[in-house]
């Protein structure tokens, strides 16, 4: 079983110590990345619902070694773990017992766990839980809370700090001395004590703001935070917390209101300042490690790096997605920017070029402004390399690998520049590839503003030397005149596609090109035309399949199935009613049965007999995908559960059955999350062996997560969102990158101190070979040339006195 | 246990599909962020009250994000989908080669150097001075100040002959001109610059018309030869008037062309209407019989020795041949090009580069690389072209028709070679070795910048930056009814489709139309008016037209005269269409029922 497909940017990501690895919350794992790479080396497993922080720990100084990798882990399902993630080994489990949102070590570099001396402190973290049973108090619900742990006894230090709406992400300083959250209108921030760490003796500082705040930032060293509000502002308090902290003993508070520039009410700090130049919320806020900059970013794209002075900025390279997170590395040349359309671009710092990106599969489509069936996005499967065509907002089309999980290619669909502020109103609907994967067609649609200038396009691709690679044969712009394209099929075997519309007919599109290879690339001549037009009674066309071989085309005119000779353009047949307007048809391999679902009210799962055109046997279900092999019998069929089953309860929404088309039993089930939207695909498996080359089903949910599996193996009622099966990549020993100080003068010898010593004590012997050896040493330390110089020519002669005794 | 392959091509990402585009300066001071009140867009003043600017700090904002835009992400500039471009049914342009910008830069002019219009049927250049001589009627016209500020050259002198005059010919300095005469005399004038040229001598042997006369192009001062239609070849010695060396009869026909060896003083080729071309030698007194004899095929035109003197060039009909007179007179390669009969040939230098031209009564003039034995450059005149001569400087051109006008091609600009050719007969001087550049000189930086791709080479392409017009920039800003008026004004349909497609794209045409001002609706209307029923855009001009005249109905009613003519065009437009609708319809009532029954 392959699961895949995991959100990159659910939380932060967070660099290793040495900057050489990255480690993301993936799902219910830690995925640990290189950085050189830009490749999976291992995952961290052990989890059982998402991870939301990690916190790795510093190398202390003397006493680390150089492959202490080691983290902590927090996760919702209320535990928080420490891993050795070099090897990957978990060597301890806390269990919080609360989910855990987020969570921050104030005093990690003074105390470390294990290896540490039993004086030193014990580990104490901050941690953000969601308590969701809590009682409602004053008419508040106050889910989120802020806690201290004792993480080496594992026990909860002190009561509750703060209390929130819901959980909130916790920020800490570089140095570990202020840890802050947002909450509302308000930052509320706490000095970590160096000692004696209990919530008692924590004093709480609150900054006010007139609007909701929605991230904060410490300064490395100063007493500056800076925090950020929805409507993408960014407020920056200097010399916080000065009078409040320094006067711990609780004397008098003495605050001048004269010269306190932009600071509200009583809060304490020397000044505010703010900042606008966003236009949304602000995502993410960061000091840059020289203390100089402040890097914001927010839904336009663009990181923008603010002069702390003087508030001057300047912007760095359009990222084309909506930003998420910057993280900065221990290596102050690296750091790396999550965006919303699951990528991690890591960039060189300076310049913020990007260096690798790290992409998984593309979240779904959202087309807020389309409603009822138009909003169907359609992804493509290459059923032999077991690659899907997603397409994406920025107007191209992601080939993700399934098998391998990773990112293949990225094509650009619609020559448009793609904006992350606009709203869509052009978008790809349809994606279909052929199921030998060398065609692909795809369909755009511009929307058309108060009835002006809507454009349906569909477009052909034929694919190129590498997987991946397509390119474009033909454009036909309104193939349907005005109408939207409802379905596109590919014929096996053939250079043939239909196409069906909502207007009434269906077009049969034939390419008779003829290709020439000039160097690499492909070029062209002819190109896909129509070859028929065909309507049932204008009655609007919905779905539309090839038979196995070819030879006979069903097209679904509403609630009717039509079948045609796609050669002749000669209807054959007419398959009765369904409930309601199909959605999706699929010949059931090479037998005589064709299945149909069809969705809203009237919702049926309907597998017909072709031979007496006639029902089979049919289900009352919500159906969301239905998917054949070609030669076996098997089909599998993704139905959405309706709202009064319980499973709905546990979060399930939909089941994954497995029928044999002749026995309406199904042989296998599987209930699933997230079901709506979701594809169904059967795709060879190349790679396996224990399979033997058997089909693999292809789960994919409506978050594009996605499950490989064997239906024959996995057992009935098994969630089918298990722990990760994938396959690391790469391996850490590949990666020999110097950074920092060795990538300019290369590796330092090894240091001994002990030996050095004991050189001083070995007396000096000449060497057989005192040329060798003469002149090394320090210059300071080395005799004048005029005395070495006969030694040295001495030392020649010799050489050339034994050679010649040796030759005679 | 799946993974067993090789990786894949690993996290390409965004970035490797497209090529990187640099980042130009001039486009990031277009992206600097400027204050507030200079973006004051007047069109969007019109709806919002200027207090509040929040629409006019996210404009601004979103056009500061598109400035990082460009150093990772390729720009696509609107474009209509191409089923809204019409047709063009252009030929296609004429690739354009170094050789043709070459000849490109000369500007060419007419002149009749008579009023006859008699056929102008030899034209010969002065090797050392910019004297053109051509003959026509009569006489012969000596030209100078061929230069390029002048274009009508001035009549330097006019060469008084008892008949017809033929094939003018200079001395190799220049000093004395010979011509032929249509009665068989040879005259021989000097040109002095302050007087009226004098003959010199009179050389009489030719019985008929002497159509060929000629110096020796070598260092031999005192030869001259000539032949003529009673196919009699004489080298004459001038000082004495006598002939040297006579070979009456020497070819069987007319004798109407003839050239001297750049090699020797004393070879000679001869070409005639017997379809022969013979090479002769004074040195070899041997009688009648010539060294060398080639069948050209077709009466021979014109002969021509080829810079290197092994090679000689013959045409006649519509060919042209060249031979290789040292292995024999095989054969080298034959050029068909012309459609008619190839009248003259002469050499050319184009740049570096020695080109034959030749010219014809088709009238074209052709180059002929014949390095690469190839055509690489051809121009159309039109009148039947007699006669070619290319100045020794490279920088004149000239052809003569049979209608006595004469058409001249001067170099625009200075070539820098021009100065290195000198006096030197062009096509035989040795290139000078190239200056060796010192690193003062701006061309020790640039060298190698020119260099070509060899063939096995792999070539990295500059990314072609993207040119990005006036609506493309202020739509890139944001300034969406600027970009729409910029692009009203140019005309051009495609264009003005494609920004309207972009603004529906965008959701703000309903708000650029509101926003237009009285003479920017104006632009719109009569836009509309004329394009409205164009088959390719009519859906989305009949949706916009009603729109237009929903939102903005009181500024048309209110709008004047000039407003109203554009209603009334539109009205009529529409009510044109509708009745071409009605025939179109009655044509498929009648045409339908024939299908079906076609059908059964």
């Amino acid at each position: 079983m392959i699961v895949g497909g995991q959100s990159l940017v659910t939380s932060p990501p967070v660099f290793s110590h040495d900057g050489k690895k990255l480690l993301v919350c993936t799902g219910c794992t830690v995925s640990v990345f290189s950085t050189t790479t830009g490749m999976l080396i291992t995952e961290l497993e052990g989890h059982t619902e998402r991870v939301t922080s990690i916190v790795v720990v510093p190398v202390a100084g003397t006493v680390g070694t150089k492959f202490s990798d080691y983290c902590w882990t927090a996760s919702l399902d209320g535990m928080i773990f420490y891993w050795d993630f070099s090897t990957p080994d978990l060597l301890k489990k806390v269990n919080v017992q609360l989910p855990v949102h987020s969570f921050v070590i104030p005093n990690i570099l003074s105390a470390s766990l294990g290896r540490s001396d039993k004086a030193s402190q014990n580990l104490y973290a901050f941690i953000s839980v969601e308590d969701a049973n809590k009682e409602v108090e004053n008419g508040k619900h106050l889910h989120g809370s802020i806690q201290i742990y004792d993480l080496t006894n594992s026990t909860r230090a002190g009561g509750v700090l703060a209390e929130t709406h819901k959980p909130e992400t916790l920020a800490i300083s570089k140095s570990g001395e202020f840890v802050g959250i947002k909450k509302q209108k308000q930052l509320n921030i706490w000095r970590v004590p160096n000692k004696n760490l209990k919530s008692v003796n924590m004093k709480k500082l609150k900054l006010h703001h007139t609007r909701t705040l929605s991230c904060l930032a410490f300064h490395p060293t100063k007493c500056i935070v800076a925090a950020g509000d929805v409507s993408g502002r960014i407020l920056i308090w200097r010399g916080f917390g000065k009078m409040r902290h320094s006067q711990d003993g609780g004397g008098k508070m003495k605050i001048d209101m004269g010269d306190r520039p932009g600071v509200r009410g009583e809060d304490d700090a020397d000044s505010c300042s703010t900042w606008h130049w966003h236009s949304s919320e602000i995502k993410f806020l960061m000091f840059s490690s020289d203390e100089a900059y402040l890097f914001s970013g927010a839904k336009e794209g663009v990181i923008v790096v603010w002069q702390l002075d003087t508030g001057n900025k300047t912007y760095k390279p359009n990222i084309g997605s909506p930003l998420m997170y910057f993280t900065d590395s221990p290596d102050p040349s690296l750091s790396c920017v999550s965006c919303e359309d699951n990528q991690i671009h890591l960039l060189r710092m300076p310049s913020m070029d990007i260096i690798k990106s790290i992409s998984g599969i593309k979240p779904p489509l959202i087309l807020s402004e389309l409603q009822g069936d138009r909003s169907r996005v359609t992804i493509g499967c290459d059923r032999s390399i077991g690659f899907v065509a997603l397409p994406t907002k920025d107007y191209r089309i992601q080939f993700f690998s399934l098998l391998d999980g990773t990112d293949i290619s990225h094509l650009q669909v619609i020559e448009r520049n793609y904006d992350p502020v606009d709203e869509t109103t052009v978008f790809i609907s349809l994606v279909e590839v052929s199921d030998d994967g060398s065609m692909m067609s795809t369909v755009e649609e511009k929307l058309p503003e108060m009835g002006i200038g809507g454009l349906i396009s569909l477009k052909f691709w034929i694919r190129g030397s590498h997987t991946g690679q397509y390119t474009l044969s033909t454009i036909i712009y309104e193939p349907h005149n005005n109408a939207g394209v409802s379905d596109m099929a590919f014929c096996p075997g053939r250079s043939m596609a239909v196409s069906t519309s909502y207007c009434g007919n269906f077009k049969v599109w034939v390419n008779n090109s003829s290709f020439i290879h000039s160097g690499d690339e492909i070029q062209e001549k002819g190109g896909w035309r129509c070859q028929s037009v065909s309507s049932y009674k204008e009655i609007p066309m919905t779905a539309a399949a090839f038979s196995g071989d070819g030879s006979v085309l069903a097209v679904a005119a509403e609630t009717k199935i039509t079948l045609w000779d796609p050669l002749n353009n000669v209807l054959v047949a007419i398959i009765g009613d369904s409930l309601g307007p199909i959605r999706q048809l699929a010949f059931v391999g090479s037998s005589e049965y064709i299945m149909s679902f069809s969705s809203g009210t009237k919702a049926d799962l309907v597998v017909w007999n072709i031979s007496n055109l006639s029902t089979h046997w049919s289900y009352k279900l919500l159906v969301e995908d239905i998917c054949c092999t070609r030669s076996e019998t098997r089909v599998a069929v993704l139905a959405l559960l309706s709202s009064s089953d319980k499973s709905i309860s546990t979060g399930k929404d939909g089941m994954v059955l497995v029928f044999d088309v002749e026995n309406p039993i199904p042989v296998s089930t599987w209930f699933v999350k997230k079901a709506k939207g979701g594809r169904l695909s059967f795709i060879n498996n190349k790679l396996g062996e224990a399979t033997d080359g058997k089909l693999l089903l292809a789960y994919i949910n409506g978050e594009h997560n996605y499950v490989l599996f064997d239906p024959s193996n996995v057992k009935e009622q098994e969630d089918l969102i298990p722990k990760s099966a994938r396959r690391p990549q790469s391996y850490a020993h590949d990666e020999n990158v110097s950074h920092g100080y060795a990538s300019i003068y290369g590796e330092l010898p090894s240091f001994d101190l002990t030996k050095a010593r004991s050189s001083d004590s070995i007396p000096f012997v000449s060497s057989e070979r005192p040329w060798e050896t003469i002149f090394s040493g320090s210059s300071h330390a080395l005799p004048p040339l005029s005395k070495l110089c006969s030694p040295f020519l001495e030392s020649l002669l010799e050489k050339a006195e034994k050679q010649t005794v040796l030759s005679q | 246990m799946y993974l067993q392959s090789p990786l894949p091509l690993g996290n390409c990402g965004t970035r490797l599909c497209f090529p990187y585009e640099e980042l130009d300066v001039s486009d990031l001071n277009d992206w600097t962020p400027r204050p507030w009140l200079a973006l004051q867009n007047p069109s969007e003043a019109v709806t919002r009250p200027p207090a509040l600017s929040t629409e006019y700090t996210t404009k601004t904002k979103r056009s500061e994000a598109m400035m990082a835009d460009e150093a990772t992400r390729r720009v696509f500039p609107t474009e209509p989908a191409s089923h809204l471009r019409p047709r063009s049914r252009s030929v296609k342009s004429l690739v354009s080669t170094p050789e043709s910008s070459f000849w490109r830069t000369f500007r060419s002019s007419t002149l009749h150097p008579s009023y006859l219009h008699l056929p102008i049927t030899s034209l010969s250049f002065s090797p050392n001075s910019s004297l053109l001589a051509a003959a026509s009627s009569t006489s012969v016209r000596v030209f100078s100040s061929l230069s390029l500020s002048e274009y009508d050259p001035t009549l330097f002198a006019t060469l008084p002959l008892p008949d017809l005059a033929y094939s003018p010919s200079f001395r190799c300095d220049g000093a004395l001109i010979a011509a032929g005469c249509e009665n068989g005399a040879v005259r021989v004038f000097d040109l002095p610059n302050d007087k009226p040229p004098k003959t010199l001598r009179r050389l009489n042997a030719h019985s008929c018309a002497s159509r060929v006369v000629g110096f020796p192009l070598l260092d031999h001062k005192l030869r001259l030869f000539s032949a003529g239609d009673d196919a009699l070849f004489v080298q004459w010695d001038l000082p004495t008037e006598t002939p040297l060396f006579s070979v009456p009869g020497a070819h069987r026909d007319y004798i109407r062309a003839g050239a001297p060896s750049p090699v020797s003083p004393d070879v000679f080729v001869t070409g005639s209407y017997d379809h022969t071309v013979k090479i002769w030698d004074a040195r070899v007194n041997s009688g009648t019989s010539s060294v060398l004899s080639i069948n050209h095929g077709h009466p021979v035109e014109s002969v021509l020795f080829l810079p290197s003197g092994g090679l000689v060039a013959t045409a006649g009909g519509n060919t042209i041949k060249i031979w290789d007179v040292i292995a024999g007179g095989k054969p080298v390669y034959s050029v068909e090009t012309h459609n008619k009969t190839v009248t003259a040939l002469t050499l050319a230098k184009v740049r570096d580069d020695t080109r034959l031209l030749s010219v014809s009564i088709d009238g074209y003039l052709k180059s002929f690389d014949f390095s690469r034995f190839k055509i690489t450059h051809s121009m159309r005149y039109p009148a039947p072209l007699l006669s070619v001569a290319f100045s020794p400087t490279g920088t004149i051109r000239v052809v003569g028709t049979n209608n006595g006008a004469m058409y001249m091609g001067i170099k625009k600009k200075k070539d820098e070679f021009e100065d290195q050719v000198g006096s030197d007969d062009f096509a035989w001087s040795v290139p000078l070795p190239e200056k060796p550049t010192s690193r003062k000189n701006i061309r020790y930086f640039k060298r190698g910048q020119s260099e070509k791709p060899s063939e096995g080479d792999f070539i990295i392409k500059r990314p072609e930056k993207v040119k990005l017009k006036e609506h493309d920039r202020l739509l890139r800003k944001f300034l969406h009814k600027d970009a729409l008026v910029s692009v009203l004004k140019t005309q051009q349909t495609t264009s003005i489709m494609a920004v309207l497609e972009e603004l529906v794209a965008r959701r703000k045409l309903i708000k650029c139309i509101s926003n237009l001002d009285n003479d920017e609706l104006k632009l719109l209307l009569s836009f509309i008016s004329k394009k409205a029923t164009q088959p390719w855009c009519a859906r989305f001009f009949m949706d916009l037209a009603k729109w237009v005249l929903e939102i903005r109905a009181e500024d048309i009613r209110s709008g004047g005269p000039e407003m109203a003519v554009h209603v009334r065009n539109l009205r009529s437009m529409v009510a044109h269409e509708i009745q071409v609708q009605r025939s179109l319809q009655e044509i498929q009532g009648m045409i339908s029922p024939l299908l079906v029954i076609a059908g059964k």
